[in-house]
């Protein structure tokens, strides 16, 4: 009974940290720029869902294409803030970029919604699902779905259309992407659009599962960032195996040791894994950046 | 020597941007005269932060390792001045070396394990290097007193005199900075400055002239850390307090922030990029809440428009107000310099070289010996495995198998800063430079002096290790315009013999060339054969990988013919020339005797 | 006796500056009287909710003043790290005239306020329930909140006279909230005859609190004792309803607060017990209803006893003020000397700085309403 529900409990965690980390490697993989904005921009999504659930009572399933959209076009002013002025640049410089634009969210988000841990909309109504006996919350199904749906989409986008494919080349060589015609530019405006979309999801199903308040974007962000690394830099799968292995590792030590154990385990962890395997549990596929 | 010492200081007068010169006036005129005891206080912090962000340039900027773990530094710092003062009531002329102690002790002890890690996974380790520091801080309650922290901690006492918060503070700090500042410039200074940019931008060239690339980030990281565990020591005895905040993310990227909007580099970019940084939120402190977001879009504002820094800026600046002629061109030594100290003896002996890559062989048990004085060619169609067999000799590849022998020493596996250091130098297929430095600053890295300055030397022979490196280009026809320039931009003839005197100058008695003709016109090749061969016969000895018999043919005392990794014929270049095997590997069994590929 | 003297020559002395200066005479000088007091709490960053609150209370208080002062507030923030509290403390007393401070809630950044307030002078008004504050000698803080030896008294009074349980496990937060407050409650545990059977510290920004809520559990503890922030608690006690946990359950401070309770269900709510100083939304005190009707209508939000406990503390400052203390040396002996009816308790220094002795117990019943379920009146 209780192993169930801890497993379904570290599965949507892990499954919301993915979604995170999802936009994160996308991201990466398009500029080599890391977004430590990633967290921040999630919980922007998160208020955005609470403030529009607030105006309009829409259903959860509606609500979510909506944010999704919403927060992709605002991740292109995102690109165009923190990004595009600086794409000539070290990757550390938009590293910092990205972090400045972070702050601006997590104040702004505390001026316009106040510090108040906030409440986010179901993604589907009514309480937990009994399954043969079993008493499952029904949203951590939800997030363990969208981000299921999430992956599937974004893998058959990239592997399957013209779209996807401009999309990889773009993110393995952008100088042979511009010469061959693709509009490289407009690509990684697209990248972010995506990235951001994810964050909203994300912020949306964390704001419903765990609330949401200004400052949740940095522990966001770091695990998310634990997770790409361990997975291999710049391998989706990995993130997705990186984030759930996290979220597990988590709720195993707190069970048989304690949570501030989990804390400190957590980043020796890290520290050991890199020591063995200096680029990651799962490799890496893109070359050297930064 | 105090003429020597007067005119040096008039020449770093010289050099010094007036910008900031008049910047430090106003800084010093307005902490004395018009500062409250309020902005006094704000002063004292932006010093210390300036402290920290010194000593994350070194890692951050002249190591370039994305180090997120120097707020691990600056906690631990605070934390043991802390303790030791209130505990054990030790004086501050033990606690703040102590501080700076464990700080750099920590950093020696997980450097090992981290400063191999390439980029991001450097950054995330360092990364949980502080987050567990922050959990330690937050739950070993009885230690640190846990997330309320350590309170009572007494201003530091020097020599009676106890330093209270204000002007005295204010002294203590910024003097610390001034000759923490001074020290950092004094270290990135001269040929070692350029040995450290060479070991960041193009490391495999740095080891290739003897400069020991792992052991220079060593000594930045650990040096960076003890800078960050003195000003952590300044804050806990500034606040009188020490809690987990200042293992917090924020501080880490308050530093960060600091040393980009300063700039990478430079001891005036820390500085001003700290005093600008730690102002702009008591600036923004009319807007209340929305303080914060005030100084993020400031931040991202200011990236924008400066993103080499506003020290960059500055620079920049300052060109366009007292725009500065051309630097002379290089004066070149009078007398000839001894290249090499004539080798006294050089006996090379490779005896069954094997290297495998995934169950290929590339080098199959290749035997041969070389003495000064001579060149051997090495030849062979492609693919077979001629500059594995440079990489195994210079250390770049690790070999499964054979000796490889030098004046008695096997030198097989060492690192090739190691054999560089033994004699050997090498010029790579395509030339590796260090492109954001002149030609003449590429060979100059390599000279003697930057090589084994380590971190002890002051740093004033710079202009004796240009000379050294113009005379070497000099020798290889290189006109003085050309080594003005960055070698980002030189042509492909330039670069390949810039690479050539940069092996040179690092005075090896066996130089290993990896197709040193390749792309060069007739003159140009001309040219380098007879250097080459005056270098022969000054007792030098050569290997040269080439596919051109004619370049070879008036060159090479002694071919060695390669396929699929193994030898298949030696001799005298008329000799292999004419071999069956060498034919049948050149051009097919059935294809026709003479003329190179 | 000494009251007496001391009044007799202040009377004397009043008597004195009017005979000298007799243009400053009559209510035109009380009138023109400027009082200022800065306000120093954390608007930014993890203590944000906290700090709001106090702000406002603060606000509340000094937008408005009682006839006979006029008083003159600036609003600072304190962020999260001991740094800024005290560059903002710097700040404020750089421009002179400061009567007396709000002090942030926050423990640590306190700390580093402490020893310039007493090289200065000033002094502090503050919330914050850190006990060590009040322990070091200091005559220039006043902690308007009960401090942590007295509401975690009342914490474990309550779960074992009250609910009559002896094997109590106590979840806390890894802040100085949690930290100072699990301390205080282990003494008065032990002091009891309790036994802590299970004790964990977690972090502040932990999602998943079912490992924690098992492991209680399986130690056979017969109540959970919590001592987290806002959301902290609101996730645990959702997570606890659904995995149909059904130990008795008294919560720290932050379940009273209204934006808390708004995260859960009244069905999650139902049940759960909370210590706090007072409880504005519950209270049937017409002048605090009319307080929180005010509140509401100021700030668009559910008051809680953040708020209202530093709307007393700097009420009590101006009732100083209008009996005539002006500067900060009259201030300190104003809240050091006398007692104040505030709208929460009863506020007088217990001689370290102490003013709230009073805690309660809220309790959410079946409709997931709060009640005030028992008042530890003069603890400690």
């Amino acid at each position: 009974m209780s192993a169930i529900q801890l497993t379904a409990n570290g599965l949507a965690l892990g499954a919301s940290y993915a979604l995170v980390a999802l936009g994160f490697v996308l991201i990466v993989n398009a500029t080599g720029a890391v977004n430590f904005a990633q967290g921040d921009l999630a919980v922007a999504g998160g208020f955005l869902t609470v403030a529009l659930a607030g105006a309009m009572n829409l259903p959860g399933g509606v609500l979510l294409p909506i944010a999704m959209a919403a927060m992709a076009g605002f991740g292109v002013v995102f690109a165009y803030l923190a990004y595009f002025p600086l794409r000539r640049q070290p990757p550390a410089t938009v590293f910092i970029s990205t972090i400045a634009l972070g702050i601006v969210l997590e104040n702004g988000a505390n001026g316009l919604f106040g510090a108040a841990p906030r409440l986010g909309p179901p993604l589907l109504p009514g309480g937990p699902v009994e399954l043969s006996g079993l008493v499952l919350p029904r949203q951590s199904l939800a997030i363990v779905a969208v981000t299921c749906v999430a992956i599937a989409g974004l893998h058959l986008v990239l592997m399957h259309t013209q779209f996807g494919r401009r999309l990889r080349a773009t993110a393995q060589d952008a100088e042979m992407a511009r010469a061959v015609g693709i509009p490289v530019g407009v690509m990684i405006a697209w990248t972010f659009a995506l990235a951001t979309g994810l964050a909203g999801a994300a912020g949306m199903l964390l704001s419903n599962q765990f609330f949401v308040a200004p400052g949740d974007g940095t522990n966001l962000m770091l695990k998310a960032y634990i997770a790409v690394t361990i997975g291999g830099w710049g391998r989706v799968w990995g993130a997705v195996a990186g984030a759930l292995i996290v979220a597990f590792f988590e709720t195993i030590v707190a069970v048989l040791l304690s949570q501030s154990a989990a804390e400190m385990l957590l980043y020796l962890a890290v520290l050991g894994v890199l020591g063995l395997r200096p680029r990651g549990l799962f490799g890496e596929t893109i070359g050297r950046r930064a | 020597m105090a003429t020597a010492w007067r005119r040096h200081v008039a020449r770093v007068a010289a050099g010094l941007n007036p910008l900031y010169a008049a910047g430090a006036v106003f800084l010093v005129v307005y902490a004395q005269v018009f500062a409250n005891s309020y902005d006094q206080r704000v002063l004292a912090i932006a010093g210390i932060y300036a402290l920290l962000v010194i000593g994350y340039q070194f890692v951050f900027g002249h190591a370039g390792a994305l180090s997120l773990a120097q707020a691990a530094f600056f906690g631990l710092g605070a934390y043991v001045t802390a303790l030791l003062a209130t505990r054990l009531g030790w004086p501050f002329l033990v606690t703040f070396p102590a501080s700076l102690g464990a700080a750099a002790a920590l950093a020696a002890l997980v450097a090992l394990p981290v400063l191999r890690l390439e980029s991001h996974y450097f950054a995330l380790a360092t990364l949980a290097i502080g987050q567990a520091a922050l959990a330690a801080a937050v739950n070993w309650e009885s230690l640190t007193g846990g997330s309320v922290g350590l309170g009572g901690v007494p201003p530091p006492s020097l020599f009676g005199f106890a330093i209270a918060p204000g002007t005295r503070m204010l002294v203590l700090i910024w003097g610390l900075v001034a000759i923490g500042g001074a020290v950092a410039w004094l270290l990135i200074r001269g040929p070692r400055g350029l040995a450290i940019r060479a070991a960041r931008e193009a490391p495999m060239a740095a080891g290739a002239v003897g400069i020991d690339t792992g052991r220079m980030r060593f000594t930045l990281f650990v040096l960076g850390a003890a800078y960050g565990g003195g000003a952590g020591a300044l804050h806990a005895h500034l606040l009188g307090v020490v809690s987990p905040e200042v293992l917090r993310l924020p501080v880490m990227v308050s530093c960060l922030a600091m040393t980009i909007i300063g700039g990478r580099t430079r001891v005036a970019g820390a500085i001003i990029g700290a005093l600008l940084l730690v102002h702009l939120p008591e600036w923004f402190r009319f807007a209340e809440r929305y303080g914060p977001l005030v100084y993020g879009l400031a931040l991202l504002a200011t990236i924008v428009v400066a993103p080499d820094g506003l020290t960059g800026a500055a620079t920049r600046l300052r060109q366009f107000l007292w725009p500065e002629s051309p630097p002379p061109p290089p004066e070149i030594l009078p007398r000839a310099v001894g290249l090499f100290h004539a080798p006294a003896e050089i006996d090379l002996k490779v005896i069954e070289l094997s290297k495998q890559f995934g169950g290929v062989a590339a080098v199959r048990e290749v035997s041969f010996a070389l003495r000064g004085g001579e060149i051997i060619g090495l030849i062979g169609p492609n693919g077979s495995g001629k500059t594995t067999i440079l990489n195994l000799i210079t250390g770049t590849e690790r070999p499964d198998g054979g000796k490889i022998v030098l004046n008695g020493e096997d030198i097989a596996g060492w690192n090739p800063h190691r054999i560089a250091r033994r004699g050997i130098g090498r010029a790579f297929q395509t030339p590796i430079l260090v492109e954001s430095m002149t030609a003449l600053d590429n060979v100059a890295l390599a000279t003697h002096t930057a090589v084994t300055a380590g971190l002890s030397y002051p740093g004033r022979r710079l202009a004796a290790a240009r000379a050294e490196a113009a005379s070497l280009l000099g020798g290889l026809e290189i006109e003085s315009s050309a080594m003005q320039r960055w070698a980002a931009d030189l042509p492909h003839g330039v670069r390949r013999r810039v690479e050539i005197a940069r092996a040179l100058a690092a005075r090896p008695r066996i130089l290993v060339l990896d197709e040193p003709a390749a792309g060069l016109d007739e003159a140009e090749r001309n040219a380098l054969r007879t250097a080459l061969r005056d270098l022969a016969a000054q007792g030098m000895a050569l290997i040269v990988i080439e596919h051109d018999f004619h370049f070879l043919s008036g060159l090479a005392s002694r071919l060695i013919c390669l396929d699929a990794g193994q030898v298949i014929a030696q001799g005298t270049v008329e000799a292999v020339r004419r071999d069956k095997l060498v034919e049948a590997a050149f051009f097919g069994p059935t294809a026709g005797a003479d003329g190179a590929p | 006796m000494r009251l007496i003297q001391t009044n007799v020559a202040m009377i004397a002395l009043a008597a004195a500056i009017v005979l000298v200066h007799p243009a400053s005479i009559g209510p035109a000088m009380a009138q023109t009287a400027t009082i200022r007091i800065p306000v120093l709490v954390p608007l930014t960053g993890p203590l944000a909710l906290e700090g709001t609150s106090q702000r406002n209370g603060a606000v509340m208080a000094l937008s408005n003043p009682p006839a006979g002062v006029r008083l003159e507030y600036e609003v600072l923030d304190t962020g999260a790290a001991p740094e800024t509290a005290v560059n903002a403390l710097e700040r404020a007393l750089a421009r002179g005239g400061v009567s007396v401070i709000v002090a942030p809630i926050f423990g640590a950044q306190m700390l580093a306020m402490l020893p310039i307030a007493a090289e200065r002078r000033v002094p502090l008004i503050t919330i914050s329930g850190t006990a060590q504050l009040t322990e070091m000698g200091n005559p220039y803080v006043f902690r308007f909140f009960p401090n942590d030896s007295v509401a975690k008294n009342a914490h474990a009074l309550y779960v074992v006279e009250a609910l009559g349980k002896k094997r109590p496990a106590v979840l806390f937060q890894t802040t100085a909230y949690g930290q100072s407050g699990r301390q205080h409650l282990a003494a008065n545990f032990a002091r009891l005859g309790a036994t802590v059977v299970f004790e964990e510290g977690l972090d502040i920004n932990l999602k998943d609190f079912l490992p924690a809520l098992i492991k209680a559990k399986q130690a056979s503890a017969d109540a959970l004792v919590l001592q987290l922030h806002a959301a902290p608690t609101a996730l645990l006690l959702r997570q606890a309803a659904s995995m149909g946990l059904s130990l008795p359950i008294v919560a720290g401070s932050a379940m009273h607060q209204p934006t808390t309770a708004a995260l859960l269900q009244p069905a999650e709510r139902k049940g759960v017990c909370a210590e706090s100083a007072s409880s504005p939304v519950s209270s049937v005190d017409p002048a605090v209803e009319r307080w929180v009707a005010a509140y509401r209508r100021e700030f668009g939000a559910e008051p809680d006893d953040f708020a209202l406990t530093q709307y007393d503390g700097v009420r009590m400052a101006i009732d100083a003020a209008v009996q005539g203390a002006r500067g900060p040396e009259e201030m300190r002996a104003a809240l050091a000397s006398r007692s104040f009816q505030g709208l929460a308790m009863a506020y007088k220094s217990d001689g370290v700085g102490n003013m709230a002795h009073d805690a309660i117990i809220m309790c959410y019943d079946d409709q997931g309403r709060p009640r005030i379920d028992r008042r530890y009146p003069r603890l400690g």
